[in-house]
């Protein structure tokens, strides 16, 4: 991720990638080879931060990482943005430190959640609103991918680093506590696959106190996947919507309106500068903006944290079954 | 191709009905064949001997690397471990030795030499299985490294790979991007020759995945010549017709070629046999 949001940064006016801290040499010397003789390598942060004249930085690095180093880089430097890759921290303990670290702070503080810069989510968003499908009743959700087919031996496979609920899980997370609010109850059944150490699949049952009820299923092991799938099916009483990275469908009741489907390509989506989805480079662009222009990002510490209270209400309430 | 159209696809294609597909796209007037280096491809491009209809010159269009395999690779093992694994494959190969030998040090560690020789690897395989019938016309890089190259601004990425696949292969040199003319003002600006490379990119009517716009990359393709630019994405990921999607094409002369997924015999027939009628040779 630290790659792709560099790229993308390093493509805007006025904004160019000035430094990179990575403590493995051997991708240190990988990125000296392909990289502007104008960006600077370092391996250790703190030295990083002290010498290079910065206005923001990406923490990309492994989860169990980010609190350390989200109170390291605001503790040298009051006024550094810092945008982090989801999620804000391992556990929601982390997070609520994370955002103690950077409370009263002069940067802007943000956490990629780039789903909520979708046109068809932010599209979705507005169809529940407008309370088109009616009362809502119940939503049965997934998020699915192929990351995972045998063994792993990355971080991600580690515990206290990672698995389905850390990894692949938090943006659909995200996006029903963006829909739905706050959750007042879950109850979760976890399975592990192919891992030692983490979940591979978590099935949580989630009550929101706006009344809303449904289920999640994540699961990162199943294959075909060419890239990670979420949908979203919520029943209302006066039909049904469907959401997905790919379209957002409305089927009403016959009585209710017309039923319409929003395909992905019916939205601009073209950008300044493409790289996999186009809203990594609305995310950056927003981020961007919002330093030159002070604005509270929506997806900001505090917000993120939300995400990790609801991963760690899920994995206390897990059931393992094997 | 949207993410549940991709999968189905998969799921419902085997080789024997892929064969099928192919023969009757061959038929019906492809002339070559647009593929990642999946191990899926691998087969069909062995088994293409077996077409009988498969009497004429027929060009492979090579996409290196197959970037989604890498990806999930990169999930698994993490990034070292991503590298060490291309290193063994590179070993089991016996392509770059010195390179191999080497590892994973930092003292040793070449990534321009690693690109070139992981570009051997791919292309040895398929040129071990292909049939004399067949060639290839161009060698496309991925558009995660041809955008990823364009961002950094890592002119050499492409110098390097342009030098490897014209001299090593006799080959065209291609590049896929969702960049246009971001790609085409970075090869003027870098003194890179255009006309040397082939480039594979997105055009629809809608301007899905045509970016800055999609007025910017027509604009920007009327201004080149002789250029060779094969148009992707031209149903805009099944949001178009192809009826629609011939129309708009007929305003950008001079494509090289148009690119297009298809899924049955007869999705084949129709896909191709409209295409030729409409855009010719």
């Amino acid at each position: 991720m630290g790659v792709l949001h560099s790229a993308i940064m390093n493509t805007f006016p006025d904004c160019r990638l000035k430094a990179i801290c990575e403590t493995e040499g051997v991708l240190l010397k990988a990125a000296k080879a392909v990289l502007p003789k104008t960006v600077a390598f370092h391996k250790d942060y703190l030295g990083m931060l002290e010498k290079e004249e910065l206005d923001a930085v990406f923490v990309t690095t492994p989860i169990h990482t980010h609190l350390s180093l989200i109170t390291d880089i605001a503790r040298n430097n009051r006024d550094l943005s810092i945008f982090v890759e989801k999620p804000l921290a391992s556990t929601y303990d982390q997070a609520k430190s994370a955002c103690d670290a950077i409370r009263n702070l002069n940067g802007l503080y943000m956490v990629g959640y780039q789903k909520r810069f979708s046109p068809i989510f932010q599209r979705a968003k507005e169809l529940i609103k407008k309370g088109l499908i009616g009362e809502l009743l119940f939503f049965r959700a997934y998020v699915f991918s192929s990351d995972v087919l045998s063994r792993g031996s990355s971080w991600r496979s580690r515990k206290g680093t990672g698995g389905v609920l850390l990894d692949l899980a938090p943006h659909l997370l995200d996006i029903l506590l963006w829909f739905f609010g706050e959750p007042s109850a879950i109850e979760a059944a976890t399975r592990r696959i192919y891992s030692d150490e983490v979940d591979d699949y978590v099935h949580a049952a989630i009550s929101f106190g706006s009344g809303m009820k449904g289920s999640v299923d994540a699961c990162w092991c199943l294959r075909n996947y060419r890239l990670p799938e979420i949908s979203i099916e919520i029943y209302g009483k006066n039909g049904i919507m469907t959401v997905s990275d790919d379209f957002v469908k409305l089927t009403l009741n016959r009585e209710s309106g017309k039923s319409q489907v929003f395909y992905r390509q019916s939205f601009d989506t073209s950008v300044s500068f493409l790289l996999a989805d186009p809203e990594y480079t609305i995310e950056d662009e927003f981020f961007l903006e919002a330093i030159r222009k002070r604005t509270k990002p929506q997806t900001d510490f505090f917000e993120a944290a939300k995400v990790n209270a609801v991963i760690d209400r899920i994995t206390e309430s897990g059931r393992r079954v094997e | 191709m949207s993410q549940v159209l991709a999968r189905e696809r998969v799921e419902r294609l085997q080789l024997k009905q892929i064969m099928k597909v192919m023969e009757k796209a061959i038929t019906c007037g492809a002339s070559g064949y647009t593929f990642s280096t999946h191990p899926v491809n691998f087969e069909i491009v062995r088994s293409l001997r077996e077409i009988e209809t498969l009497d004429r010159p027929f060009s492979l269009y090579p996409v290196l690397p197959y970037a989604e395999g890498y990806v999930r690779l990169n999930n698994e093992k993490g990034t070292i471990g991503l590298l060490r694994e291309v290193l063994s494959r590179l070993s089991v190969s016996g392509k770059a030795k010195l390179l191999v030998k080497g590892g994973l040090s930092a003292a040793t560690f070449d990534a321009i030499r690693l690109l070139k020789a992981y570009v051997d690897m791919e292309l040895t395989s398929y040129l071990n299985v292909k049939p004399t019938r067949t060639s290839f016309r161009a060698v496309f890089l991925h558009e995660i490294v041809t955008d990823l190259a364009l961002s950094f601004g890592a002119s050499q990425i492409f110098d390097s790979f342009m030098h490897h696949v014209a001299d090593k292969y006799e080959a065209k040199p291609g590049f896929v991007t969702r960049n246009f003319v971001k790609f085409v003002h970075f090869f003027q600006e870098h003194d890179l020759p255009l006309k040397q490379v082939a480039i594979m990119t997105p055009f629809n009517k809608i301007g899905f995945q045509m970016n800055p716009s999609e007025q910017d990359c027509k604009a920007c393709y009327s201004r080149l010549s002789q250029v060779e630019v094969i148009a992707i994405s031209i149903l805009a990921g099944g949001y178009l017709g192809l009826d629609e999607a011939v129309e708009y094409l007929r305003g950008l002369p001079g494509l090289s070629g148009v690119a297009i997924g298809v899924s049955s015999e007869q999705h084949a027939e129709d896909s191709f046999r409209k295409l030729r009628a409409s855009l010719g040779e």
